[in-house]
């Protein structure tokens, strides 16, 4: 298969940088208007795909429609504080008290949706709930949409929150890794943009490709997370992003990336840069 | 008879056959669905669970037994039959399994939330059921694409085969209710929904049904069996409304599939229609079928199922296109269960009060769900009959 490049790409992870306001202050880059009952991460994702878009802050884009332009939103724990609100509000026979302004968040595709919305993507629009694969299963998905003509440019974006369902959720059964909060987008289309970062599926993992795909370093796995934490459904996407960063800023490649967990399995990928191979 | 050679479809190049398609619903499996559909019947009942008390939806269309992890227990049973009814051997064979669903799990978060009872997150999705369930499926994934997540996954079952990256594809759904989205439902109803009247005049709004469903999508060339050539699901997001459906998005669906399974709009005979029963909906559909196939030249008979077994979510666009698959195979196109007097915006569309006997060539199913995300289904008979190749 000849690979997927990226053509765009941010890591929104709060905290780590001035521009990755965390969910609270999405107003700072989005503006203010349509943020109301917006989850966080639904916000995450927003502001995630707004800088891999490179727009200005408080810029929002306008127009048509963009039918060839397809969204593909990976994240497992998004709505669940809100479902559990709504149960927790009926079992104590409070419905009423539920806001009709909240239903949208009911749906667990909400994060896909708002984006198509927030940004005018009119093309194919999955959310992918797989676990902790979601980021790769979406770049595997990803890429089916451009090679099957369904798009031209598929936006992938990854996030989670990390409030206290989605944290106890994420621990029940699992390592106690802590759930990081964050984001992350990468543009995907099947030529290359400057510089050319490439991705290829690694189906062997645990075992990788031979030269020249080897990766000279590798983010995530079953030896354990990669340093900035567990994104869980995300995680995938943020590993996409770091590795276009860190090759466009000169960083050797090719860079593997891996996500998953023993319940779940594993999925890899390599990202080269132009200079790889 | 001989079989024609394989056409060459847009993105892919290999002709498409639906293998095998199992489903449940409130009536039972596909024979039983369709037979009720037939005769007119509704599942409707009391709502079961979650606890109606408080929420202002009174009904719902349930299936046996109910009980924690539902969905995934449905979604097994419909995998297993539609696996072996279309004789795969996953692990011999690449076979993929696309799940969609428009709840999740979810009902176990509640169930966490409210009654403490732990639910591992892995369990929120469908991979760990499967894979134990069917051994040796290459990739399980599940897609959350709300009310049209099972005409996604069959969308991307498609692509899958035709670009040669897997033998087989399972397209499945599965949904039951939570109570987060009853109330939801609840909090936008100044009444109670009696039951579900798909395109009526009178429609009072939805009401969700349990449902699961299993296609198995494989390439002509390979096919042991088929029930029907898939010619094309065509997507498209609105990206208009959060909850409001837009004529102009779902146009797009409609016109993608037709361009994609390369026929005309006057060729569709057959729609079985997303047909929610709300206020939105159904206006919109109607809009959407008259610029596209009424427009087009076409003049298709139109039936929807929602009446006789709810909006089983994510499952919703794979029982419909069981029963277009069965409408292919019987002759017999059933009514549009719950509609007495056709909305003012049906004005001239041809929609099916009773059994209809006819032999439809080309079939459309609709599915659009919650965020604008629609997808829309193209299928026609196999040469030589229905089941292919046994009648030939």
């Amino acid at each position: 298969m000849a690979g997927v490049y990226l053509t765009g790409w941010s890591v929104h992870l709060p905290g780590e940088c001035a521009e990755a306001v965390p969910a609270d202050r999405a107003m700072e880059l989005l503006g203010r208007r349509g943020l109301l009952y917006k989850e966080p991460a639904t916000r995450l994702a927003l502001c995630a795909v707004h800088r891999a878009l490179g727009l200005p802050a408080k810029v929002r884009p306008e127009g048509a429609v963009r039918p060839d332009t397809a969204v593909v939103a990976c994240g497992n724990l998004g709505n669940v504080e809100t479902v559990a609100q709504a149960a927790r509000a009926v079992a104590a026979g409070q419905a009423r008290e539920v806001s009709p302004l909240a239903a949208p968040n009911a749906s667990s595709n909400v994060v896909a949706s708002t984006v198509a919305r927030w940004f005018r993507f009119g093309g194919p629009n999955l959310m992918v709930c797989s676990g902790a694969t979601a980021g790769l299963d979406g770049f595997a998905l990803g890429g089916l949409l451009l090679r099957s003509g369904r798009a031209r440019r598929v936006v992938l974006v990854g996030a989670e929150p990390a409030d206290e369902v989605a944290t106890r959720l994420y621990r029940c059964g699992a390592p106690a890794t802590p759930l990081r909060a964050g984001a992350a987008c990468v543009v995907l289309a099947l030529a290359p943009g400057r510089p050319a970062i490439r991705v290829r599926e690694a189906p062997g993992y645990p075992k990788w490709p031979d030269q020249p795909d080897r990766p000279a370093l590798v983010f995530g796995g079953a030896d354990g997370p990669p340093p900035w934490g567990d994104c869980y459904g995300a995680q995938g996407v943020v590993g996409l992003a770091t590795a276009a960063r860190w090759l466009a800023e000169g960083g050797a490649g090719p860079v593997g990336v891996v996500c998953g967990d023993p319940a779940d399995g594993w999925r890899a990928v390599t990202v080269a840069g132009s200079g790889d191979g | 008879m001989a079989r024609r050679p394989p056409r060459w479809f847009g993105g892919g190049g290999v002709a498409v056959v639906l293998a095998a398609s199992q489903v449940r619903t409130c009536f039972g499996d596909g024979d039983q669905t369709f037979a009720a559909l037939c005769r007119g019947d509704s599942g409707v009942a009391p709502l079961r669970h979650p606890d109606p008390a408080g929420i202002n939806v009174r009904y719902g269309y349930h299936g046996d037994g109910g009980g924690p992890f539902l969905a995934s227990r449905w979604l097994v049973d419909c995998v297993r039959r539609a696996v072996a009814e279309a004789d795969l051997r996953p692990g011999r064979q690449r076979v993929v399994a696309l799940v969609g669903t428009g709840l999740r799990e979810l009902a176990a978060v509640e169930e966490w939330a409210v009654a403490g009872r732990e639910v591992p997150r892995h369990r929120l999705h469908f991979r760990d059921a499967l894979a134990e369930a069917v051994p040796g499926l290459a990739d399980i994934i599940t897609i959350a694409n709300a009310c049209s997540a099972g005409g996604h996954a069959l969308a991307l079952a498609q692509d899958l085969v035709e670009m040669g990256e897997a033998d087989a594809v399972v397209a499945a759904a599965a949904d039951g209710m939570t109570s987060s989205m009853l109330a939801m439902i609840g909090r936008v109803a100044d009444v109670p929904t009696e039951r579900v009247r798909p395109f009526d005049a009178a429609r009072q709004g939805v009401l969700l049904g349990e449902g699961a469903a299993a296609a198995v999508v494989v390439s002509e060339t390979t096919a042991r069996s088929g029930l029907a050539r898939l010619l094309a699901t065509g997507l498209s997001c609105d990206a208009y409304h959060e909850t409001a459906p837009d004529v102009a998005g779902i146009c797009r669906a409609m016109r993608d599939a037709l361009s994609r399974g390369d026929r005309s709009a006057a060729d569709v005979d057959l729609v079985v229609a997303h047909g929610t029963g709300t206020a939105l909906n159904d206006p919109t559909e109607c809009a959407a079928l008259r610029q596209v196939l009424r427009d087009g030249g076409g003049d298709p008979l139109i039936t929807a199922i929602k009446g006789a077994v709810g909006h089983t979510s994510g499952s919703a666009g794979l029982v419909s296109l069981d029963v277009a698959v069965r409408c292919l195979a019987s002759g017999v196109v059933p009514p549009v269960v719950g509609l007495r007097t056709v909305l003012p915006e049906g004005d001239g569309l041809r929609f099916a009060l009773q059994p209809v006997r006819v032999s439809p060539r080309l079939v459309q199913v609709d599915a659009f769900g919650f965020g604008g995300v629609n997808a829309v289904t193209l299928l026609e008979p196999l040469p030589g009959g229905a089941r292919w190749p046994a009648s030939t």
